[in-house]
């Protein structure tokens, strides 16, 4: 529940960037507040509960109304002509049918409702990119223990110092990917994080707000009957699935939009996915 | 603009028992509203075309159309800007349909969100132009388009779930929502409009707001 008196979020999240959520469910914030409210929904399952409830809100003062027939018609043919956004990865768990049986902690497809700019989805916009279909996925979860713990108590995105003297080569050569990793990238605070994956490879992954981009290298060819599975990890410590990598040569990329994560995850899992993880992760990206 | 709203609303006849968003019907609602039975199925409706078959759009379509036009047109008021930017939104959802998630909300919440984004972005971008061609012309009689009445925001009002529970906030939050909801404001205009401090704006929208999920049952979680 939106209460204004929440202590202040692990990242320092300060009170008054609660009362700016109706504003954003509303759309009526400046740039700068709108990225205040971001990382706040980042890092707190609550808030992103009260911003929808927000939008409930807001939806209740809309009265249906029957748009001009000659509307149907011209809408239904553009979107015969019209690509979807998604790269469905086989083996992609499918969302329950039955909706309000997700964890309270859910978090989701805000990217698509979260700012004027992510909303707009032009058609192949993606290309270059997997765009994980993240949304559909079921959002049952668990803990995943001492692993990803470090990663949720980097509530905010922040980038080690250390490793950010050496993300310029990797930021470089993202450049090159999509227009929507171009945006990302021209966000003054997105950041890389990089990391060695055990078994062999390296990933990295590009958060911008709602966004993140993964790539790795390096990665050793598994079992015909295995298959890397990329995670979103939150800030209270759940983990939920990003979909499986489909491997190129030895690289795998994945545009994951629209989570709140902290960070990012991978383990081994069979070859049609697991709905949460069953192995210990070989790399884990946030900390 | 002008903000005349100085009247308490009249309450209407629903039932205050009522908590679902889909509240009963008016005769002037010119579509029955998505009703409370149907609300997972049209989730489901909208889910199901996230596979990439256009033709289960159709469906779709004809549950949240009037969703995406009734909230543009609530904020537009123009019938043809409504229609144009119901068009947008709804190509956005055939587009963007993985994106919905049944667990943080309805689909007709997530297009009524979709839909005041582009229909807001839409009152800025007039205003915009407005604000040139102001400089250029004298007083013109559509000077005052965005004005918001209370007869209007009564009118508009009319049919929607929040009718019955506007009517219990102050008189000073419920100038600064309406005013905020109606006019596509951000919080900075609206406290300029209303020529009050911008904190002040914050916590009326703010607890009118939370008025207004607790007068509505809204909860999540």
């Amino acid at each position: 529940m939106a209460d204004q008196t929440t202590a202040t979020g692990p990242g320092g999240v300060p009170d008054d960037v609660w009362d700016l959520l109706p504003g954003y469910a509303m759309d009526a914030l400046d740039h700068v507040e709108r990225q205040a409210v971001e990382r706040l929904l980042a890092s707190d399952a609550d808030a992103r509960r009260a911003l929808d409830e927000y939008r409930d809100v807001l939806a209740a003062f809309v009265v249906e109304a029957e748009p001009p027939a000659a509307l149907r018609s011209s809408v239904l043919a553009q979107v015969q002509g019209t690509p979807q956004v998604h790269d469905r990865t086989a083996g992609t768990p499918v969302p329950e049918s039955a909706p309000g049986g997700g964890s309270p902690s859910a978090g989701g497809s805000t990217a698509a409702t979260s700012g004027p700019a992510s909303s707009v989805a032009a058609p192949g916009r993606a290309s270059g990119a997997d765009v994980v279909d993240l949304d559909a996925r079921r959002r049952r979860r668990r803990r995943w223990g001492t692993a990803v713990a470090a990663v949720a108590a980097v509530a905010a995105i922040a980038v080690p110092s250390t490793i950010a003297v050496q993300v310029t080569a990797e930021r470089d050569r993202l450049q090159e990917q999509a227009q929507v990793v171009s945006e990302m990238l021209a966000d003054p605070d997105s950041a890389v994080l990089r990391a060695s994956v055990e078994g062999g490879g390296e990933a990295s992954v590009l958060v911008s707000g709602d966004d993140m981009f993964f790539h790795a290298e390096g990665l050793p060819e598994l079992d015909p009957d295995k298959a890397y599975q990329l995670w979103v990890v939150e800030g209270d410590g759940s983990v939920s699935s990003a979909g499986l990598l489909a491997l190129r040569g030895d690289q795998a990329t994945a545009l994951v939009q629209g989570e709140h994560g902290v960070g990012m995850a991978v383990s081994v899992e069979p070859e049609s996915g697991s709905e949460e993880p069953t192995t210990a992760p070989i790399v884990v990206l946030g900390a | 603009m002008t903000i005349v709203l100085n009247q308490p609303f009249v309450p209407n006849a629903m039932s205050p028992t009522r908590r679902r968003v889909f509240v009963g019907q008016t005769e002037k609602v010119a579509s029955p509203p998505v009703r409370t039975s149907s609300h997972d199925a049209v989730d489901a409706l909208l889910v199901a075309c996230a596979d990439g078959d256009p033709a289960s759009f159709a469906p779709v379509y004809d549950a949240l159309g009037p969703v995406a036009y009734g909230a543009s047109l609530g904020i537009l008021r123009d019938p043809d800007h409504a229609a144009e930017v119901t068009q947008e939104v709804m190509v956005e959802v055939w587009q963007t349909a993985s994106r919905f998630d049944a667990a943080r909300g309805s689909a007709r919440t997530w297009v009524a969100t979709l839909a005041r984004r582009r229909a807001v972005d839409r009152v800025r971008s007039e205003q915009a132009h407005r604000d040139r061609d102001q400089r250029d012309t004298d007083l013109r009689t559509n000077e005052s388009a965005r004005d918001v009445v209370v007869e209007d925001v009564e009118r508009r009002l009319e049919g929607s779930a929040v009718r019955r529970c506007i009517e219990g906030l102050t008189p000073t939050q419920r100038e600064a929502v309406v005013v905020a909801y109606y006019g596509g404001l951000t919080y900075r205009e609206v406290a300029e409009q209303l020529d009050k401090a911008l904190p002040t704006v914050k916590s009326r929208i703010r607890d009118g707001l939370n008025r207004l999920r607790d007068c509505l049952g809204v909860r999540h979680g």
